[in-house]
């Protein structure tokens, strides 16, 4: 496999050398998308975590109104997936789309059984993965119910540093479950608080 | 005095667009080793060659995106370009004009093709340079030089072979109309054909011609069609040009400036945690704020 982050990711982790998990990875294929294209669309049964060697995926849904819901955005060294398809054989409720050229490792269960059978560290590392991930969500959920505009932007950019620079900002405000309009106002009150000239 | 020898002879990349507005080849950092180490004062070359744009009422270009840390260099050879940026400032760069902007510390701006031209449209040619700063000026205030064509001071070369426009730098004691930070010569050699003209520029400077209109011959041999570009190497001062038919060549030479860069989109800076900096003051509205 030519994917240098994947193996750097692994093997900086799971503290083996990059020759151990070349060795497991080699079926694997960087898969190379170009802007726009889909990885998942609703209604279809995805097997693969994807994982971003370069590039930027988009998970999201549109609702019967044709309006669009951002899950999460996934820029390099970043996991996808829609683990109700995979894990529980359903028909995907999301979209996951490129939003740049991107170059992409798709991960299939097999993978990921060998690495837990041949690499012990392996099952103690994604477990934390795992509940890395829950944690995420959980704090998603509860900035969702509970925080205004700000706070989640606030907390939007701490997470994802450049991805204002890189996708529409109706994209973001679709992510954080504000209007556009919001979005701005945001941004306008603290352009108001913190510039300095 | 020895000769600077051509190094390589570029075609054009495959051209993207930048926003809607702006279909452009890449010279400069990704094509042919022009990385921008190598190239340095040099960060960046996007050449829009002459591209048709369709009339629209709703002007092309790019949104509103921050700059920190270099400078942007506009040449608008055919079209129109409307900018406003986050300090209240804006205009319009026609044809033969020159927008030089220090974004230094940080600046949001905005790039649209002239309202006015939009509805017509028509033939859009133009270029975009990045040219670094060196870490001591990286924190200076943001500012620009609006050069108008009529201001640009022209060399006449001797023998009908054309002229040449100083933009920066100097030109056989014709010193150009833009002030800059380090070293850097820009001039937009405009030759008859049959004619020719002399470069020197001293052996370790970053040299290049992207030739935007007829076709070129380096040092009597190399020769270099419309939208290529020629890329010196640094072995010599001296080297010259012959336009095989009328020709437009934009001469580049800089200064490196030896210092590390660290780049990611628009900003360049000398360490990964200026660049991360730059992404925080960007997200918590310290460049200011400029409407859409």
């Amino acid at each position: 496999m030519n994917s240098p982050k994947l193996i750097k990711y692994l093997s900086s982790n799971l503290k083996i050398n990059e020759e151990e998990i070349l060795l497991l990875a080699n079926d694997y294929p960087i898969k190379k998308v170009v802007k726009d294209e889909f990885l998942l669309r609703a209604n279809e049964f995805s097997k693969y975590t994807y994982f971003i060697e370069k590039g930027l995926l988009r998970q999201y849904s549109i609702d019967s109104k044709g309006k669009e819901h951002t899950i999460s955005f996934a820029p390099e060294n970043w996991f996808v997936s829609d683990r109700e398809s995979i894990y529980f054989n359903a028909s995907s409720a999301y979209y996951i789309q490129a939003l740049e050229d991107s170059e992409i490792v798709m991960i299939d269960e097999d993978f990921i059984k060998n690495l837990s059978i041949k690499i012990p560290a392996f099952t103690e590392f994604n477990n934390k993965l795992l509940h890395n991930h829950i944690r995420h969500l959980q704090n998603r959920i509860h900035m969702l119910l509970s925080s205004n505009a700000e706070e989640r932007y606030l907390e939007f950019v701490a997470m994802y540093p450049d991805i204002l620079l890189r996708v529409p900002q109706t994209m973001v405000a679709s992510y954080l479950g504000i209007t556009p309009e919001s979005l701005s106002r945001v941004r306008k009150e603290l352009a108001r608080k913190n510039f300095r000239s | 005095m020895k000769t600077r020898t051509v190094e390589l002879v570029a075609s054009p990349r495959e051209p993207h667009f930048v926003g809607d507005g702006f279909r452009v080849h890449n010279f400069i950092p990704s094509s042919y080793g022009m990385d921008m180490q190598r190239m340095s004062p040099f960060l960046m070359l996007d050449y829009n060659s002459t591209y048709a744009f369709p009339p629209s009422n709703k002007p092309k270009g790019v949104g509103v995106h921050p700059h920190k840390g270099f400078e942007t260099v506009t040449i608008a050879y055919k079209g129109k370009v409307a900018h406003h940026d986050s300090s209240g400032g804006g205009g319009v760069i026609g044809e033969g004009d020159i927008q030089w902007m220090t974004a230094a510390k940080g600046i949001l701006h905005k790039e649209y093709h002239d309202k006015e031209w939009s509805k017509t449209g028509g033939d859009f040619q133009m270029v975009q340079l990045w040219v670094n700063l060196p870490a001591k000026d990286k924190k200076s205030d943001p500012k620009y030089q609006a050069i108008k064509n009529e201001d640009v001071p022209v060399h006449t070369l001797p023998e009908g072979a054309g002229s040449v426009e100083v933009i920066a730098g100097d030109y056989k004691g014709t010193t150009g109309a833009a002030s800059t930070f380090t070293p850097v010569h820009l001039f937009n050699a405009k030759l008859h054909k049959g004619g020719t003209a002399e470069f020197q520029f001293p052996e370790n400077y970053n040299t290049a011609l992207l030739v935007l209109e007829g076709s070129i011959v380096v040092n009597g041999k190399e020769k270099t069609p419309t939208d290529h570009l020629a890329l010196m190497a640094n072995d010599g001062e001296n080297f010259n040009i012959e336009a095989t038919e009328d020709a437009l060549v934009l001469v580049l030479s800089g200064e490196p400036i030896n210092e590390p860069i660290a780049a990611q989109g628009p900003f360049v800076m000398n360490t990964r945690a200026e660049l991360i900096e730059a992404f925080n003051d960007f997200n918590i509205g310290k460049f200011g704020y400029l409407e859409d």
